[in-house]
């Protein structure tokens, strides 16, 4: 269920907007945050705030990289694996925090604690190797540098 | 009115409606579909091919197979665009056969291949599959993957009437668009991005909505395939014969695809002026009551009185039948006159027959006529209320409302009833107890029905499908239809019978013609 | 907070210094004067003049004339409905990180850049669409725009001008067709961020069926220094085509990878060699990609090239978003390869059939090379399926997957055909791949 607190924000989302579908991104954003995921009950929720069709919702989620329908850690971690990062040996260090952590790409901890990803490039291509962990990047990273930032999760 | 202008395609000159894309100005003067050897449209080659542009969906232009070179003027220089979304402007030029065009064809073609299982063999579209057409005919011959083939869902039951195959839908997304854009269920949708993407309806939710059937006929290729048809055979045994549906007054234009002497199926015939391209899947699946086991396939007459005990209709031959009619008839006729006869026409028969109708009742000199009707329910698409295919064209020759026949009936001023169709009760104005103290009704009908019940001699009529005849919609057009299938040899018209009858009583102008003569008769009538 | 090196021009002066990035400090530089003096006493008509007369290129990777876009957009006799500016804040070429100094470093210069652009083309609101992974770049935004709102330089009188104008931020969610202009307008609306097909183009029918421009971030931190200083100052640096200083972002094998703002047509050696102190570990240059992955790689014996659109077309790249990604002797350009096929084809949007099928194919084709199991048709295979993909798709997606893809095969196929002859990568201390 997409409770009130929630529900307030995504209209105050809308309100941004000229057209109300403007604020769907947003309101995705708003859920995934809320309640670590945009369940199908949640898609089906924004459709009829949107005035869409449910399958449409769906589009979006699987669309943008973003959004999941199940939840995933509690800290999601991304290593940049293109280019300018693998010259620096970014897939070395993705190698060592699957062996640290005991999960591969796309995996989470057993704890549910860490989702270790990769992802595309996030334009950190000067301070490579680096990760993301959600909102925040870590750069000019070795191993162990990268270690002492996921052992630092809570 | 709309301005025109004119655009050259390769070698012929078209004028057009200003406002229009190159596919859409070619498919309003119907050249993109030059018709072949009374193939249906989509079993030709398109002028310029193409997957993803449907003329009655909003323009996507995706699939990239529609590129043509096209040039502001003739000086001007080439450029390649799809076809399906350049605007028309005065002195377009369009070249669809350049070197250029016929590369960026084989590209496409090539791509589309590259994922898609090729299996032909066993694939239900085989046969009218444009993916092997215009594989055929714009393609390379041969495959240059060495990658494994995109693995992907197969068999998906998608819902009552469709099934869907994952790894040959080539992504043109027709029937994403329909179910947004026509009959707004919104159903299916395009998951993930790039060579993941997929089409799937929201988890676990069926396709379902009143026109699913349609999105068979749009795709393109053999991804979604009717339950209904499904492997019941390969196409090209089938023979295409234009029809209506009967089921409402729309009289949607259908194919009828005959093979052994049986319809096999309905598929929407294009007529932008009655239904465009689609049909209603009632509309679609109704073409089942005509091999139906409760068809009748002779007359029927009944020997006693009506009551709790009658005995059931027994077949009889079609002379005993008409002789039948004509014992009862003629004594009420000499004794009463034909006031106390009554006619009621039916919505499901031609416009020949209803007119033979009212031809024989008018030399009766029959005055209480009606049309007796079904109504049902009806949507802002296609489905009218109106359950039946001539109501207009039965209005048209004379037959108005069933309330004054009905009141007069059960007035007691009627003693013998002719009626014709099943839908006698349909309205609730009649029912079997008004009508059991009637000396005589004479039905004529396809189907068995509760009209029998109270019927002394029934005589069996061909549907639609079984004759050359036309149909009157709603909209007032006349619709001919050609005869599909061959009933069996005592099904008739109701004017043929109606002849025989007419012949029995000694009506002028009424002879009994041998049935070479009205079989040669009936074949006249579609001219 | 990016911790990236740069060496200044006018664009990014002041990016080292904290205070900048707040109201206070950007007005403390000048900031916002010119756009209040524009405001209050130009004319759209002239500003964008003065944008066309500066030869302003944008800086979002298509090198389009930023005067000349704003010019598409419908006069002040179309009065039907609003129309809209949106900043393309979307960077996600790999081998570009210049955007996001701008966005975390100088959001002020962006703001003042959008009033005046939004200005010219009578813009009532921007959409500032950022990357969703950009989140120091959200969070210092959101507060510049906070702190613009409540200083009255955004609002019904922007400036204490009679020009009403205000920032709406969006924030991306993870595709890098997003930004594609017209894949960016669709996922504005809330929709997959598909490309669209034109026509319409956006200046007519744009961002929620209303006329709009799109305009780079950097495009937009350019527009107040010119119209302070002029075209003819802006025209000065540069070369002739390419005017202007722009931000050149460094990456790979290099001592000092770092953004270095200098003028258009700087050479790349130069760059390479000098601002970012050549080579690390002194080794060898191989290869250089010039303008972010999408863009033709060059080999070392041609970076003797001037950057700047011009002089790159001749070596067959482009200046692209500048990204300038440096690779040493060990590099196996059949990885490169790899990841860059990886790349288009994890990105591609799914719409148009070459890009969708062509992508996937390149990268199971290359993936097939690197793993000692190609053959030598392969190579013309390639190049085959890059020939289907270029030029006949919905957006320029497909051209940028197949360029790299063209360029590698170009200048390095003795790389490919090792692989194809001994069945291995013949670089033993390549860089890995996942």
């Amino acid at each position: 269920m997409i409770g009130e607190t929630l529900r307030a924000r995504i209209d105050a989302e809308i309100a941004r907007f000229p057209v109300k579908r403007g604020g769907l991104l947003g309101a995705l954003h708003i859920v995934q945050e809320g309640q670590g995921c945009v369940s199908l009950a949640a898609s089906k929720e924004l459709a009829a705030i949107f005035d869409v069709f449910p399958v449409e919702v769906i589009e979006l989620v699987r669309f943008y990289n973003f959004f999941h329908e199940s939840p995933r850690g509690r800290h999601q971690v991304y290593v940049c694996t293109n280019l300018p990062c693998a010259l620096r040996g970014a897939n070395v260090l993705l190698k060592g925090l699957e062996q640290h952590l005991g999960v591969g790409v796309g995996e989470t901890t057993a704890d549910g604690r860490v989702h270790l990803g990769r992802e595309e490039c996030l334009g950190a291509c000067a301070n490579a190797p680096m990760i993301r962990v959600g909102g925040v990047y870590h750069e000019d990273l070795d191993l162990a540098g990268a270690c002492a930032v996921l052992d630092a999760l809570e | 009115m709309t301005e025109r202008v004119r655009i050259r395609v390769d070698d012929v000159e078209y004028e057009v409606d200003a406002g229009r894309t190159v596919l859409q100005a070619l498919d309003d003067c119907g050249a993109l579909f030059p018709e072949r050897d009374g193939k249906r449209p989509e079993q030709t080659d398109a002028l310029i091919p193409h997957y993803c542009w449907h003329p009655k969906l909003s323009i996507d232009g995706s699939c990239r197979l529609c590129q043509v070179e096209v040039r502001a003027g003739a000086d001007a220089p080439p450029k390649l665009a799809i076809a399906c979304n350049t605007p028309v402007s005065e002195g377009l030029v369009v070249d669809t056969k350049s070197e250029t065009v016929a590369a960026a064809r084989q590209g496409v073609m090539e791509l589309l291949l590259i994922n898609h299982p090729l299996d032909c063999p066993i694939c239900d579209q085989a046969g009218e599959c444009k993916l092997q057409d215009y594989a055929y005919t714009h393609g390379v011959d041969h495959a240059r993957t060495r990658e494994p083939r995109r693995k992907a869902k197969k068999r998906v039951d998608l819902g009552p009437t469709i099934v869907f195959d994952q790894e040959r839908c080539i992504l043109c997304r027709r029937c994403v668009r329909f179910c947004r854009e026509v009959t707004g269920t919104g159903e299916l949708g395009v998951f993930d991005r790039g060579d993941r993407s997929v089409l799937e309806t929201f988890p676990d939710e069926p396709l379902d909505n009143a026109y699913s059937m349609n999105v068979a006929d749009i795709c393109p290729v053999g991804a979604l395939t009717t339950k209904d048809f499904r492997f019941k055979m390969r196409v090209w045994f089938l023979e295409d014969v234009d029809g209506i549906c009967t089921g409402c007054s729309r009289g949607c234009n259908v194919h009828i695809g005959v093979a052994k002497n049986a319809v096999q199926r309905y598929l929407p015939r294009r007529n932008d002026a009655v239904n465009g391209t689609w049909m209603c899947d009632d509309g679609r699946l109704s073409y089942h009551e005509i091999a139906r086991e409760d068809r009748l396939t002779t007359c029927l007459v009944r020997e006693q009185a009506i009551g709790e005990d009658s005995p059931q209709l027994r077949p009889a031959s079609l002379d005993e039948a008409v002789a039948a009619v004509a014992a009862r008839l003629r004594p009420l006729l000499d004794a009463k006159g034909p006031g106390v006869i009554a006619g009621i026409a039916s919505a499901h028969a031609s416009n020949e027959d209803l007119r033979a109708f009212k031809t024989f009742l008018d030399v009766l000199d029959v005055d209480t006529i009606g049309l007796a009707v079904a109504r049902g329910d009806s949507d802002d698409l296609l489905v009218e209320a109106e359950k039946g295919a001539n109501g207009a064209g039965a209005r048209a020759v004379g037959f108005g409302a069933l309330a004054p026949v009905a009141d007069r009936i059960r007035g007691g001023g009627i003693e013998a009833l002719i009626v014709l169709g099943h839908d006698l009760f349909a309205d609730g104005s009649l029912d079997a107890r008004a009508l059991a103290g009637l000396d005589t009704v004479v039905a004529f009908d396809t189907h068995r029905s509760p009209v029998e019940r109270v019927a002394h001699v029934v005589f069996p009529v061909r549907h639609a499908a079984e004759k050359d005849a036309s149909y009157t919609n709603s909209a007032g057009i006349v619709q001919p239809v050609q005869r599909a299938v061959v009933p069996g040899p005592e099904v008739r018209d109701e004017g043929d019978f109606l002849q025989r009858i007419g012949a029995a009583l000694g009506l002028a102008g009424f002879e009994t013609e041998t049935e070479t003569e009205a079989e040669s008769k009936a074949g006249d009538g579609a001219e | 907070m990016q911790k990236v090196p740069f060496t200044t021009g006018y664009l990014t002066a002041h990016c080292g210094d904290d205070a900048y990035g707040t109201l206070d400090g950007y007005k403390a530089e000048g900031g916002y004067e010119t756009a209040r003096r524009v405001l209050k006493k130009g004319t759209p008509e002239d500003l964008i003049e003065t944008l066309k007369a500066s030869g302003l290129q944008g800086r979002g990777g298509a090198s389009f004339i930023a005067g000349q876009k704003w010019s598409f957009m419908p006069g002040a006799e179309d009065d039907t409905g609003p129309r809209y500016l949106v900043c393309n804040a979307d960077e996600s070429e790999p081998g570009s990180f210049k955007d996001r100094l701008l966005l975390e470093r100088a959001p002020h210069l962006l703001l003042e850049g959008i009033l005046l652009a939004a200005f010219a083309i009578r813009a009532e609101k921007t959409f500032l669409y950022v990357r969703g992974e950009y989140g120091e770049a959200i969070r210092v935004l959101t507060r510049a725009i906070e702190e613009a709102r409540a200083g009255k330089v955004l609002g019904p009188r922007a400036l204490g001008s009679r020009f009403a104008h205000d920032v709406v931020l969006v924030r991306g969610a993870g595709a890098y067709i997003c930004g594609e202009e017209t894949g960016l307008l669709e996922s504005l609306e809330g929709k997959k961020g598909q490309p669209r097909k034109k026509p319409p183009y956006p200046a007519e029918n744009g961002v929620f069926g209303r006329p709009t421009t799109v305009n780079n971030v950097e495009t937009l931190c350019h527009v107040p220094h010119i119209v302070e200083k002029g075209a003819d100052w802006f025209r000065g640096i540069g070369t002739a085509e390419s005017p202007g200083n722009t931000l050149f972002g460094v990456s790979g094998h290099v001592v000092r990878p770092g953004l270095y703002e200098l003028p258009l047509g700087t050479p790349l050696d130069e760059i390479v060699f000098e601002h970012a102190g050549g080579v690390a570990g002194g080794r060898k240059l191989k290869a250089v990609i010039p303008g972010g992955l999408s863009m033709a790689v060059l080999p070392a014996g041609q970076v003797d090239v001037p950057m700047a659109n011009e002089f790159l077309r001749e070596r067959q790249t482009a200046l692209g978003t500048g990204g300038i990604i440096v690779m040493d002797d060990t590099t196996c350009m059949v990885r490169v390869a790899c990841i860059i096929t990886h790349f288009f084809r994890e990105e591609s949007c799914g719409q148009c059939t070459q890009c969708r099928e062509g992508t996937g194919w390149m990268n199971r084709i290359v993936s097939r090379i690197e793993r000692g199991e190609g053959r030598f048709e392969d190579l013309a295979l390639l190049k085959d399926v890059c020939a289907k993909m270029e030029g006949k798709t919905i957006c320029a997606f497909a051209d940028a997957a197949a360029w790299p893809v063209q360029g590698l095969l170009r200048h390095f196929p003795q790389d490919f055909q090792s692989h194809v002859t001994h069945g291995q990568c013949p670089y033993p201390g390549s860089f890995v791949l996942a």
